[in-house]
């Protein structure tokens, strides 16, 4: 029997998904704690909580990543594209970008507390700085490398500044960005975990060790769960994204 | 005057605070409608020539006048480059329509002269792919029609045929020229092939290195006759232009 190329995915898929729910199936018999329940024992208490409060404490997490993801980019891509393109300015920012990138964002964390309180402010800011660092540089870099052979070409179709960035300075960074959007999805979440854990009581990063404190174990694992599948879904909606706006990289 | 006229061009990068020389005192002109060609050693300045030419370039001395006007000012020349240009990331379709959407014509208007300048090409079945998914010669062609489409009087192209394989280069040669009959266009295209040169060439620039001028102007008649690739004449000015291009390279090391 023949199987098209979806189907396969579909199957490779699944049987990842198997393997891993064996996994800590195993792992959880191994240990033997409270601490780490059984696969079926999380799942049930997932589904029992997707009533009560955790769904209200997802919306609230997938807020703040949503809109931190979204002003990164507006923000980043844009000044990216500008440094990258520009040599003068990429000369004048790049010491000041050389010197801040490595430092580690998270740091400034209580600053933020108290500049800009504990609602979501501080928290959105935080992520977004942190992503925005990944996509102006990642940005950057890919404009900056973009053979000239493309510019030229469209500057000989008589294109102005504006059609530059719209026809190959975007479309031809596209691919790289996407690529440190999803990137910095895993930072984003990492963060968001670690600002949701001080001076709130809303989000999934406080229901995970609200549990934890508590000792419900199987509804921490519920929460912890419930992050996991949030970042798949926005990272299959970056895959998506890839798949209609690149697919010129692969044809 | 003739339709392309330059006369004592000059131009310099500048690169890490040392000026080098690219082009002193050019000389050259092209009447409307006719082919030229340019030949010359590798680094001579025969690109450089071409951007000032399509008004990419405008830090140059001396006068360079198309139809009486500056390039910048003027529309009318068209670039085509050595690796075509192509956009990657759009179609054959998008890559074509780019110039009109720049100028910003509207969306019917365009859609038309597309379909109907890829039907002339014989790329309409193609529109669809992108550049990657072309052979060279198709890609000249699409690089050909993007250029067309936006009317221009003169067609600059660099090494235009240099990455085909022999049979595609001549039916490229002779596609061009059919071009060139059909159209009043006039063609300024550079090569490093010198049989090309003489298939094509009406009037014939050799360039030296070191920087580039041209040393020799050849008044082609055999240029545009499909029969003329085997007569004795054409082999003779061929032979002529070799020693020429070898006696120079010799000097100029
Ligand atoms: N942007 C630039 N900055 C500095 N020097 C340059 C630049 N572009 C070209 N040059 C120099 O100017 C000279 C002419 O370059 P050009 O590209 O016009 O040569 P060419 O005749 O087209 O060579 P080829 O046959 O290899 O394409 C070369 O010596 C090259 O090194
Ligand atoms: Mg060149």
């Amino acid at each position: 029997m023949r199987v098209n190329g979806l189907t396969k995915k579909a199957i490779h898929l699944l049987s990842a998904v198997v393997f891993l729910l064996l996994s800590w199936q195993v792992l959880s018999f191994i240990l033997d704690t409270p601490v780490f329940p059984p696969p079926f024992a999380a799942f049930t208490s997932l589904f029992h909580s997707m009533n009560s409060d955790l769904m209200i404490h997802l919306k609230v997490s997938f807020y703040r990543i949503a809109v931190s993801l979204i002003i990164a980019t507006i923000v980043g891509v844009p000044m990216g594209l500008w440094i990258g393109k520009n040599k003068r300015v990429d000369a004048i920012s790049a010491p000041l970008i050389y010197l801040t990138y490595p430092v580690p964002k998270i740091v400034f964390l209580p600053v933020f507390l108290i500049l800009m309180g504990i609602g979501n402010v501080s928290k959105i800011v935080m992520i977004t700085l942190i992503v925005f660092y990944q996509i102006l540089v990642t940005t950057r870099d890919a404009a900056k490398n973009l053979q000239k052979e493309y510019i030229l070409s469209v500057r000989s179709l008589r294109a102005n500044e504006r059609d530059l960035y719209f026809h190959v300075y975007f479309p031809a960074c596209l691919p790289a960005i996407l690529t440190s959007l999803r990137l910095g999805l895993g930072t984003a979440m990492a963060v968001l975990f670690l600002v949701e854990t001080y001076a709130t009581r809303e989000g999934i990063g406080f229901y995970i060790m609200d549990s934890w404190s508590s000792l419900a174990y199987e509804q921490m694992f519920a929460g912890i769960i419930a992050m996991g599948l949030m970042g798949f879904l926005i990272y299959l909606l970056l895959d998506a994204c890839e798949k209609i706006l690149c697919s010129w990289v692969n044809p | 005057m003739d339709y392309l006229s330059i006369s004592s061009l000059q131009v310099d990068y500048n690169h890490q605070k040392k000026t080098n020389p690219a082009l002193r005192n050019v000389n050259l002109s092209l009447p409307r409608g006719s082919i030229g060609a340019i030949i010359g050693p590798s680094g001579c300045g025969k690109s450089t020539l071409l951007s000032v030419l399509a008004g990419l370039n405008q830090d140059y001395k001396g006068q360079v006048l198309l139809n009486g006007k500056l390039p910048k000012e003027t529309g009318e020349a068209a670039l085509i480059l050595q690796e075509y240009g192509l956009l990657p990331w759009k179609t054959v379709w998008d890559n074509v329509k780019l110039g009109l959407q720049i100028k910003g014509l509207s969306k019917t208007e365009t859609a038309d002269k597309v379909e109907q300048i890829l039907n002339k090409l014989g790329l309409f079945s193609l529109r669809k792919r992108f550049p990657t998914q072309l052979s060279g010669g198709q890609r000249q062609r699409v690089a050909i029609a993007r250029s067309l489409i936006l009317q221009p009087e003169l067609l600059l192209m660099d090494e235009p045929f240099s990455s085909l394989d022999a049979l595609t280069r001549e039916e490229m040669q002779d596609f061009l020229l059919q071009l060139w009959k059909e159209t009043n266009l006039t063609i300024l295209f550079i090569t490093h092939n010198i049989e090309e040169a003489v298939f094509l060439g009406q009037k014939i620039f050799v360039m030296s290195e070191c920087p580039g001028t041209i040393i020799r102007e050849y008044v082609n008649p055999l240029a545009g006759e499909y029969s003329a690739r085997g007569q004795l004449e054409f082999l003779e000015i061929s032979n002529s232009l070799r020693s020429c291009l070898r006696g120079r390279e010799k000097t100029c090391v």
